[in-house]
């Protein structure tokens, strides 16, 4: 039949394809250097350890500086120096 | 030297006999991830993967089955993990697929159309095996790419050889009813 000739084709090819002459060398590297990954670890162990204090530090700062709720504050508009004397020629 | 022997040897602190059992099984190991795969490249990352993963495995091989069984099993478990964890980088990116066949194509220039349509059937081809169930997939690769027998296909998956050949036979229903409409019975 046309597709299980199809199919046998498809699978010889992909049957002759060959990997890299490297690839056991890649293998074996990659496993005599376990302490690499486990440094990497450590890294990215590190690295969140230093954001969740980063931003721990920042939410006790913050807190810190939280404003006094009970102060009223009077501002009286009359008070406000007019800056329009300086910028006005005619005043100078 | 036997696969025990040399299991021993490495266990008692000598990784370079690691390299007799890579050498040894490598072809096989990459055969069977090309044919979950279909792709070169990322076969032979998942074959480093599958052999870090044997390594790091070596002390729960009980010996109970044989050693090629015991790396078969590994392999098609890291294979169909591996597909899964393809399939989800695919939904997020089209860009790749969407090259491929361009830069294949400028690699052999002789008949581009011929090239093509090569290209187009063996990508159909690859899709209806992809889209088999993992069982039926595992089933057949393992039957068609590395010749096993169903005994020892029903041993890596751990099932009965009855069980097996239905899998073989609803594979190869399955592809010729998703193939027979694109390349005619």
């Amino acid at each position: 039949m046309n597709t299980d000739k199809y199919i046998n084709g498809y699978i010889q090819r992909e049957k002759e394809i060959k990997p890299n002459p490297f690839l056991s060398t890649r293998i074996m590297s990659k496993i005599e250097a376990p302490l690499a990954k486990r440094v990497k670890v450590w890294y990215s162990v590190a690295v969140a350890a230093s954001i969740s204090i980063v931003i721990f530090l920042g939410v006790q700062l913050g807190q810190i500086t939280t404003p006094d709720r009970n102060t009223a504050l009077n501002i009286n508009d009359s008070e406000i120096e007019n800056f329009m004397y300086y910028n006005n020629e005619t005043h100078e | 030297m036997t696969e025990v022997e040399i299991i021993e040897s490495i266990q008692s602190g000598n990784t370079k006999a690691f390299s007799i059992l890579v050498e040894r099984y490598q072809e096989m190991v990459f055969r069977t991830a090309i044919g979950f795969i279909h792709n070169k490249e990322d076969a032979e990352d998942l074959t480093q993967e599958i052999f870090v993963k044997v390594y790091q495995s070596l002390g729960s091989f009980m010996g109970k089955s044989e050693f090629s069984t015991w790396i078969y099993r590994i392999t098609v478990n890291t294979a169909l993990n591996c597909v899964r964890r393809k399939k989800i980088e695919r939904f997020f990116d089209f860009s790749d697929e969407q090259l491929q066949p361009v830069l294949h194509q400028q690699e052999s220039a002789d008949n581009p159309e011929q090239t093509m349509i090569n290209d187009e059937s063996d990508k159909l081809i690859s899709n209806a095996i992809d889209k088999l169930s993992q069982k039926q997939k595992t089933a057949f690769v393992l039957s068609r790419y590395e010749e096993l027998s169903q005994k020892e296909i029903a041993a890596i998956m751990q099932t009965t050889e009855g069980a097996v050949e239905q899998h073989l036979q609803r594979a190869k229903v399955n592809l010729q009813k998703r193939l027979t409409s694109i390349v005619g019975k």
